[in-house]
């Protein structure tokens, strides 16, 4: 099966592919938004933005806003290259099985 | 069974793409309730413009009324402003109640924000314009300001939701234009942009949106 070349490992997580969907159709979102989205506790985004962070699909800026600290994520142009590719490695997959 | 986990997997994505950057918690009931209340503000102002015929009143009211038009426009512009608070708590309660039975998000955000600016901005205008015009006793134009502005300010923020809405904002812009080339039939044409398209476009939202996400 080659079907499934150009699939990404680092969106085999759903919440990784959640966080990426969100900052794909926003540009950027707050640690809180994506936390209410995708339904997670705070660890758990945490770990996956580092590692989508690592990768080098998204960066974050941490600024704070009167006293409170606040984390946006950016998606960066590799990102939305390597998230595109992915969405389109998925659909040629259905058009292989439905032809 | 691996090509229905691909499927749920896009459609997946699909959902937090468009739940995460458009406001879905509109509810398309509101939007008849508003049309229906601003039937009830037109036939309050027809009676009003009416009111040697229609007002049912005292004799000495009656009078006042009649011989008072300050007294006729500035019960009109109430009619108005009561209608729009009405109109917008309602929009909010019931939007506030769809969220919470579809867990959309509903919470005051730089998003949130940016579309209310999008949308009050054009809304504001066009309000302090009608406003000055009815001072100024230039009644003529009024309707039509209400509704040209009010189809620029659907315009403007439809991107932030459904885009049907920037459809609602043509409809509006379309009647505002016509009703600038007509004379004395300024009540009909609030009548038919604000009552009957708002019950319309509200049952229409209903059928595509509201039934489909139950």
């Amino acid at each position: 099966m080659t079907i499934l070349e150009g699939l990404n490992k680092t969106f085999e997580s759903k919440i990784r592919l959640g966080i990426m969907s969100v900052l794909v159709a926003n540009e950027s979102a707050d640690f809180a938004t994506l936390k209410a989205l995708l339904g997670l506790t705070d660890g758990n985004l945490a770990s996956h933005t580092r590692s989508l962070e690592e990768a080098g699909y998204i960066r974050c800026e941490k600024k704070f806003i009167g006293r409170k600290p606040n984390t946006t994520y950016i998606i960066t142009q590799s990102g939305r290259e390597a998230f595109t590719a992915h969405i389109n490695a998925l659909e040629n997959f259905l058009r292989e099985c439905k032809s | 069974m691996k090509e229905k986990e691909v499927e749920q997997t896009l459609n997946d994505i699909r959902d937090m793409m468009s739940k995460s950057s458009r406001f879905q918690s509109v509810s398309g009931y509101s939007i008849i309730v508003v049309g229906l209340l601003a039937a009830v503000a037109s036939l309050i102002t027809a009676l009003i413009i009416g009111v040697e015929n229609w007002f049912p009143c005292s004799e000495k009211l009656q009078q006042f009324m009649v011989t008072d038009t300050a007294a006729r426009t500035q019960s009109i512009a109430m009619t108005g402003l009561i209608l729009f608070a009405l109109s917008l708590l309602t929009v909010f309660f019931f939007a506030n109640i769809k969220s919470k039975r579809h867990q959309l998000r509903f919470a005051f955000d730089k998003r949130m924000g940016q579309m209310l600016l999008d949308f009050f901005i054009p809304l504001v205008v066009g309000g302090v314009l009608s406003i000055v015009l009815v001072m100024q006793e230039h009644f003529g134009l009024t309707s039509s300001i209400m509704l040209v502005f009010y189809g620029l300010a659907l315009v403007n923020c439809s991107h932030y939701t459904y885009p049907i809405f920037r459809y609602l904002g043509y409809v509006e812009l379309l009647l505002g234009i016509i009703d600038c080339f007509t004379m004395s039939h300024a009540l009909l044409f609030w009548f038919l942009g604000f009552s009957v398209t708002h019950i319309i476009f509200g049952i229409v939202y209903v059928l595509l949106f509201d039934r489909k996400a139950k």
